[in-house]
């Protein structure tokens, strides 16, 4: 067998040929036995579940609320940081941080600032704001706020340099060319440099869509593993390893391979070959 | 149509003085040729011109304004990049059509001005193409398209020619003079191949180290060179150098080193009796040095041995040793020299180059 076919195989399709035939079981480390065939049962119970659909809602919001602030945010600093100023170095190592260090050490900083544990007047106004924010937009989105301000600034700094290191590859005369023939930055922006990152926006895209709905990581550090809003990620987590549904854990994280599919398409699409650079 | 007026223009980076007091007035329609080796500033002072760098001192104007406040795209410039700088995304019409797009053209009169120049360049079948489906030469002609759709007062070239191939490039050097002498708009070209210079520019600017070294039609740049410099850039095989002593006896200045003595010819004595006793540089161009005849006197003769033969077909190019010095002749393709045996060359000294050893200027 050829190298790459191992791959496939070993990475790929077993645990995701395992995944689905485990979610047409009942598999599950409360029942004795075997586990039997069960069909689409666990998916049409998906399907009756309102729980479900709330959080597919909830993981769909956050997917577009935080790629959208990661591209923008992302976006100026790469414009900001490609061309040269005095300490450039320093302001790319400051954009450059919160992506590089660790979540866990930053969260800290995150929850204190968010989340106060001590009784301070600063506590005491966040406290006000989370109730007020709670109240008016319903419990738990300040939870899901505070894990999309944290998803946006690790983000948008990876997005920075990633489309940085996109518009370096550039050929610089295409800018030049474009310093000739528009009347200001904004046109030059929108009609050259947008349009010549597609490819790694795509990417920053794709990258930010497959975080956000298997993000667990910056919610559970947020949060403290509660459910305090519902992604699928962390519900299928909880179900599988905490309560031993594996059944209906893999049917609920399967249920997002469609949409992985749909944006993996669109996605391409919009990539188009890197063969349209060569020029 | 105008003409551009560069005056005391100076470009300096941090540590890098690229440009220095180039004075350069481009004519009303004139070609005109940058040349020089890379890092001689003449890019640099292209891209002032086109409003791409700042101008540390100094003004340019073109036609009758002076542009060095005024952004690029209000100079009325068209310029052309080396690497084409076409856009990937785009077909090659929207390519054409972007610098008249983005000044809010009518959508009627751009596709009219894009049909005119494709027809005038031959890419009428190109245009709903994307650049990487075109060969080098197709984007080129592309780009020069884009930026003859404009009508600008000024082309500028940068290196335009560099990415093709010997061949097609010769075969864009003579459509791009053509283009010239149909459109008669004013250019400025850039390049690094004194070839290209000579053949396109109606005069050529030689360049070296942000100095302007001489500016002048092509002939006049090789028959009269202002320096050393410039007389060893232009020509190929380059000029022949060798240092020689002055001396004069018998009524006659005569030019000497180890292998060689020429009688200086009567026209050059004055501008060289006053370096007797010193020592100058010596240049010959290759074709001015030949087998010797019988008539031959030994005052233009040396002796010498042919260490290599390049038969290039129309001529034959001899690389000989003549005291320290390497020499190569140029001479015609019916000659038949061995190598490594004696051989006689005669030397056309009405057509010897001086230089002045320390100022390398001419003498």
């Amino acid at each position: 067998m050829a190298p790459a076919l191992v791959l496939v195989l070993g990475v790929l399709a077993y645990p995701v040929g395992w995944e689905v035939w485990v979610s047409l079981t009942d598999f599950s480390t409360r029942l004795d036995g075997p586990p039997s065939f069960v069909g689409l049962a666990n998916y049409l119970a998906l399907g009756r579940e309102p729980e479900f659909w709330h959080a597919l809602t909830v993981t769909v919001a956050y997917f577009v609320l935080t790629t959208g602030l990661k591209l923008a945010i992302g976006t100026a600093m790469a414009v900001a940081l490609a061309g040269p100023f005095r300490g450039r170095a320093l302001v790319f190592l400051a954009v450059f941080l919160p992506w590089a260090y660790p979540g866990s050490v930053t969260v800290i900083a995150w929850f204190w600032m968010l989340n106060p544990p001590l009784l301070t007047s600063y506590a005491v106004a966040m406290g006000g704001v989370k109730h007020a924010f709670d109240g008016l937009f319903g419990t738990g989105a300040w939870a899901f706020l505070s894990v999309a301000l944290f998803n946006v600034w690790r983000g948008a700094s990876f997005t920075a340099v990633f489309l940085l290191a996109g518009l370096n590859a550039l050929p610089t005369e295409l800018f030049d060319y474009a310093r000739l023939e528009t009347r200001n930055a904004w046109q030059r922006f929108l009609a050259v440099t947008l349009p010549l990152l597609r490819p790694y926006l795509a990417l920053a895209v794709f990258l930010s869509f497959t975080t956000a709905f298997a993000d667990l990581a910056n919610v559970w550090m947020l949060t403290g593993g509660r459910i305090v809003f519902p992604v699928l990620g962390t519900q299928a987590y909880w179900l599988g390893i905490r309560n031993g549904q594996f059944a209906e854990a893999a049917a609920r994280s399967l249920s997002l391979v469609p949409l992985l599919v749909l944006a993996l398409v669109v996605l391409f699409r919009w990539f188009d070959p890197p063969r349209e650079r060569a020029a | 149509m105008a003409q551009v007026v560069m005056k005391d223009l100076n470009k300096k980076y941090d540590e890098v003085h690229a440009v220095k007091d180039v004075n350069l007035h481009v004519r009303d329609k004139e070609f005109i040729v940058l040349v020089g080796p890379s890092g001689c500033g003449k890019s640099t002072t292209l891209r002032m011109v086109a409003g791409l760098e700042e101008i540390t001192a100094g003004e340019i104007a073109i036609g009758d304004r002076v542009v060095n406040d005024l952004p690029p795209k209000d100079r009325d410039i068209a310029m052309v990049f080396q690497n084409y700088a076409l856009y990937p995304h785009m077909t090659v019409y929207d390519n054409m059509a972007f610098g008249l797009k983005m000044r809010k053209f009518p959508k009627a009169e751009i596709l009219k001005r894009v049909q005119d120049a494709a027809e005038i360049l031959g890419i009428q079948e190109l245009l709903k193409r994307k650049p990487r489906q075109l060969s080098g030469g197709q984007r080129q002609r592309v780009a020069v398209g884009r930026a003859i759709v404009r009508h600008p007062q000024v082309f500028l070239f940068d290196e335009p020619l560099s990415n093709l191939d010997a061949k097609l490039r010769v075969q864009m050097r003579v459509e791009l003079k053509r283009l010239h002498d149909r459109l008669e708009t004013t250019a400025i070209y850039v390049t690094h191949d004194q070839v290209e210079a000579m053949t396109l520019g109606d005069r050529v600017v030689v360049m070296k180290d942000g100095w302007v070294q001489q500016v002048g039609e092509p002939l006049e740049l090789y028959g009269r060179p202002s320096n050393r410099f410039v007389a060893g850039f232009i020509g190929s095989p380059a000029m022949n150098f060798v240092d020689v002593g002055i001396s004069e006896a018998n009524g006659a200045v005569w030019i000497e080193t180890q292998g060689l003595r020429l009688k200086a010819a009567a026209d050059r004595t004055d501008r060289l009796r006053p370096y007797k006793g010193q020592k100058v540089t010596l240049g010959i161009r290759p074709e001015d040095i030949r087998l010797a005849s019988g008539s031959d006197t030994p005052d233009r003769t040396f002796e010498s041995v042919v260490e290599v033969v390049e038969p290039l077909g129309s001529e034959i190019l001899l690389d000989m040793k003549i005291a320290s010095a390497q020499m190569v002749a140029r001479v015609e393709p019916t000659v038949r020299v061995k190598v490594h045996e004696p051989i006689k060359m005669a030397i056309n000294t009405d057509r010897l180059h001086f230089f002045d050893l320390k100022s390398e200027a001419a003498i």
